[in-house]
C-alpha cells in the first residue's frame, strides 16, 4: 500500500531579470510511489534535483520554487492529505513534525547555538503535544533518547560542545520524537567520518524498526543506499531513469547512466581499473534535447537525441526510461504475440 | 614536554640507504588555543615519520578521518606551517632552509579540496596559468606548456581561456587546478581531499590521472583522503592516522586487506559496500570521546579498542614490524601477532 504518490510533477525555478525569464528545470515529470514502512532512496549527483524534489514532498514550495504540473498525495490511515494543495501555514506546520519530518544535512545549522539541547526539545514537544517541561516532559524525551542510545546528560549541553556525530544523532532524535509516518532524511551522513556515518545508519534502522515509519532517503552515496534502503531510485537531470528494488539495482542495472555510475565506484580489495563517463552533468536551464543523458550515454541512438523515454517497466516492480529497454520489451512481446498466434 | 623527548625514541627506521624524495621524522606540531588561564594544547602531528624513494615513484595515502592531522601534515610538508619538532627534508636538505624558496616551490606543488575556493572567483582562470609560468621564470609563450598539461587532464586551453571559475562544473576547475600543479613539472603533488567535491560520475577520471601521472611523468604524490575506497584503488602505500599519530603503515594491499592495528579495522569495517548482499549486521559501539583521545594517555585508541589489555592505557606503543608493515599496537610486541586477532 503507498503512502506517499507523486505523480507527473514538475516543479521549476523561475526568476525574471530584466524581463528575461532563467526558468530551471531542477522537477521535470517525476512519478513514483512510496510504499508503507519502506525506506526508499533517491539516488543522484549534485544539481540533479533530488533536493528539489524533497521540499515539493514536504511542502515547502516558496518562490522562485514553483509547482507547474502534478501532485504529491499522502494516504495516512486516517486521512488523505493533498499537500500542495494546502494554503494555511498553520495547517502546513501541524502536518510537519507530526506526521512528516524532516532530517536535515547540516546539523549545526538545526540546533540553535546559543540554547541548550534541552530547549530544542522542549519548543518541539510544546509545540505539538502542548507538554511543556515537568516529569511528564522529562518521561518521554527520556524514554525516546535513551532508545535511541544517547545520554540523558546531553540535554544540558550546548550545540558546540558536542561532536559532529553527536549532533546529528540528536538531529534525528529531535526529527523522530513524535513518531511521524514519513521521515525525509537529506544526506544524512554526508560530511561525517566512516565510523560515524556507520553509527547513524544503525540509528536510522533502529528508528524504522522500533516506530515502523516510512523513509526517504536522499543521498549521493549509493554505498549508503546498498546498506540502507529496500527500494531506491536513480534521478538524472530532473528525472527519475530508474527504479528498483535495491538488490536488482545493484546486480541487473538497466540504465546505461546507473550502470555507469555503479562501474565507476571503487571497492576495497579490487583495484581493477575504474573509469568515468565523458562529459558532465547538464545545466538544468537549458537541458539536453530529448533522453538527457544522450551526450554522456555510449549507446547513444539517432530517437534518444529526439524523443524523451518513458519510464517503463521491464521486470516486476523494475522501471527504466532507456529506448534501449523499450526495443527489449517490443521484442518480447512479440515473441509472446507469435507463440500465442 | 617530556612526552615529545620520549617519544622520539620511536621511529620507522628504513632499511634502504638509497637517497629520499622526502624524508619526515618525529614531526610533531602542537597547536595551542586560548590565552592564559584558557590556555590549552592540541597534538594535532604527534611523532609522525615517513619517506617517500627518490628513484621509485609512488603514490603514499595518508588516510585518517577528520581530526586526525593528516591535513596539517600536508601544511607541514608545504611549509605553510612550522613544526614544533622533529625534521623534514626534501631531497637531502632541510625544509626550514628550503622555504620560500622557489626551487622547492616549483618542485613541490599542491592540489586542494574545493576548487571553487583554490581559484579567485574575480580572476580568469587562465590568469592562474600565466602567473604560475611568471613566477617560476618559464616560457613566455603562454599557451605552450599550459596546453600540453591542460593536455594531460584532458582539457584545452581554449576551454579554459576567458572563463571565470563560477563558469565551469566542479570536475573541469579540479581537472585545471590539477593542470596548473603540473606546469612547474614537478617531483611531488601534495593532493588534499581532491575529489571529495566532485560528483560521483566524474570522481573516477581525476583519481586516474594520479595513476597516470605516477606511471608516465615519474611524479609522486602524498594522497591525503578519508575514503579507504580509492585509497585502495590508486595508491601504492599508506599509512592510517589517528590522534595525530600513525597507527599503520605499509603496502596498501597488506594494510586494507588484513588490517593489524585494531583501529585500522574498525575503519575497514566502517566503509560502507556498494552491495546489498553485503550489509552491516553487527552493531558498532558509539563513543563520544573524540576530544578525549588527543590527551589519552597511552595508546589513542584504548578507550573504544575491543582488546585493551592493562599497558595499552598507560604506556604508548611503539612501532612493531609485522608482515612487511608497521603497527604502533602491543598484541604485535612479539612480532608475529597474527594469532592474537
Amino acid at each position: 500500500m503507498s503512502i506517499l504518490s507523486v505523480e507527473n510533477l514538475k516543479a521549476h525555478y523561475v526568476t525574471e531579470k530584466r524581463r528575461k525569464i532563467t526558468r530551471v528545470l531542477a522537477v521535470d515529470g517525476v512519478t513514483f510511489h512510496i510504499n508503507k514502512n519502506e525506506i526508499y532512496g533517491i539516488a543522484g549527483e549534485s544539481g540533479c534535483g533530488k533536493s528539489t524534489l524533497l521540499k515539493a514532498m514536504s511542502g515547502l514550495i516558496k518562490p522562485p520554487l514553483q509547482v507547474l504540473e502534478g501532485e504529491v498525495k499522502y494516504h495516512f490511515d486516517d486521512r488523505e492529505l493533498d499537500i500542495l494543495a494546502l494554503r494555511g501555514e498553520k495547517e502546513r506546520r501541524e502536518i510537519r513534525g507530526a506526521r512528516i519530518s524532516h532530517i536535515p544535512q547540516g546539523s549545526m545549522s538545526v540546533l540553535n547555538p546559543v540554547r541548550r539541547i534541552r530547549k530544542s526539545f522542549e519548543d518541539i514537544v510544546g509545540t505539538h503535544l502542548g507538554i511543556r517541561g515537568g516529569s511528564e516532559f522529562e518521561e518521554l524525551v527520556k524514554s525516546h533518547i535513551e532508545a535511541l542510545g544517547l545520554d540523558w546528560n546531553v540535554m544540558h549541553s550546548f550545540p558546540h560542545q558536542l561532536s559532529g556525530g553527536m549532533r546529528q544523532r540528536i538531529t534525528i532524535a529531535l526529527a523522530t520524537i513524535l513518531k511521524p509516518d514519513v521521515i525525509f532524511a537529506d544526506e544524512p551522513t554526508t560530511a561525517l567520518d566512516v565510523v560515524v556515518q556507520r553509527g547513524v545508519v544503525q540509528l536510522i534502522k533502529k528508528i524504522k524498526q522500533e516506530q515502523q515509519n516510512t523513509m526517504v532517503i536522499v543521498t549521493h552515496d549509493l554505498a549508503i543506499h546498498a546498506n540502507l534502503c529496500d527500494r531506491l531510485a536513480i534521478m538524472y537531470a530532473g528525472r527519475i531513469v530508474e527504479e528498483a528494488n535495491v538488490d536488482d539495482m545493484f546486480q541487473t542495472p538497466k540504465h546505461p547512466y546507473t550502470e555507469m555510475l555503479l562501474n565507476s565506484l571503487p571497492t576495497l580489495g579490487d583495484r581493477s581499473v575504474r573509469e568515468s563517463a565523458p562529459g558532465a552533468p547538464p545545466s538544468l536551464v537549458n537541458p539536453p534535447s530529448g533522453c538527457r543523458f544522450h551526450p554522456r550515454c555510449p549507446k547513444v541512438m539517432e530517437k534518444c537525441r529526439l524523443e524523451v523515454p518513458e519510464l517503463i517497466e521491464v521486470e516486476s516492480g523494475h522501471q527504466v526510461a532507456c529506448f534501449l529497454q523499450e526495443g527489449r520489451v517490443y521484442e518480447q512481446t512479440r515473441e509472446l504475440g507469435a507463440n500465442y498466434h | 614536554m617530556s612526552k615529545l623527548e620520549s617519544s622520539a625514541r620511536t621511529t620507522i627506521e628504513t632499511k634502504s640507504n638509497a637517497q629520499k624524495l622526502l624524508q619526515v621524522k618525529n614531526l610533531t606540531k602542537v597547536f595551542t588555543k586560548g590565552q592564559g588561564l584558557v590556555r590549552s594544547t592540541i597534538l594535532a602531528v604527534n611523532d609522525v615519520s615517513f619517506s617517500l624513494e627518490l628513484d621509485r615513484p609512488e603514490i603514499f595515502t595518508v588516510a585518517g578521518e577528520s581530526g586526525s592531522g593528516k591535513s596539517t601534515v600536508a601544511k607541514l610538508i608545504l611549509g605553510f606551517e612550522v613544526p614544533t619538532s622533529g625534521i623534514i627534508q626534501y631531497k637531502g636538505e632541510e625544509l626550514s632552509t628550503l622555504r620560500g624558496k622557489k626551487e622547492f616551490m616549483k618542485d613541490v606543488q599542491p592540489v586542494f579540496q574545493n576548487p571553487f575556493e583554490t581559484f579567485n572567483p574575480l580572476k580568469k582562470v587562465e590568469s592562474y596559468f600565466h602567473e604560475t609560468q611568471k613566477n617560476f621564470g618559464m616560457s613566455k609563450k603562454n599557451g605552450d606548456v599550459a596546453e600540453r598539461c591542460l593536455e594531460l587532464v584532458g582539457l584545452s586551453f581554449r576551454e579554459i581561456s576567458g572563463k571565470y571559475p563560477n563558469e565551469m562544473s566542479g570536475g573541469q576547475l579540479q581537472r585545471a587546478s590539477i593542470a596548473r600543479a603540473l606546469i612547474t613539472n614537478p617531483s611531488l603533488l601534495i593532493v588534499d581531499e581532491p575529489v571529495s567535491m566532485i560528483d560521483a560520475s566524474l570522481r573516477m577520471s581525476v583519481i586516474n590521472l594520479f595513476k597516470k601521472f605516477k606511471e608516465e611523468q615519474g611524479v609522486s604524490i602524498i594522497y591525503i583522503t578519508h575514503d579507504l575506497a580509492t585509497a585502495y584503488y590508486v595508491s601504492d602505500r599508506i599509512s592510517i592516522m589517528l590522534r595525530g599519530q600513525i597507527v599503520e603503515i605499509g603496502s596498501v594491499k597488506k594494510v586494507l586487506d588484513q588490517p593489524l592495528h585494531p583501529y585500522t579495522q574498525l575503519l575497514k569495517s566502517s566503509v560502507p559496500l556498494p552491495d546489498p548482499a553485503n550489509r552491516w549486521t553487527k552493531e558498532i559501539a558509539l563513543s563520544d570521546m573524540e576530544a578525549k583521545e588527543y590527551g589519552q594517555k597511552g595508546c589513542k585508541f584504548s578507550g573504544r579498542c575491543p582488546h585493551v589489555m592493562e599497558i595499552c592505557r598507560v604506556r604508548e606503543p611503539d612501532y612493531f614490524e609485522v608482515d612487511e608493515r608497521y603497527v604502533k599496537c602491543y598484541l604485535y610486541e612479539s612480532g608475529s601477532g597474527q594469532s592474537a586477532v
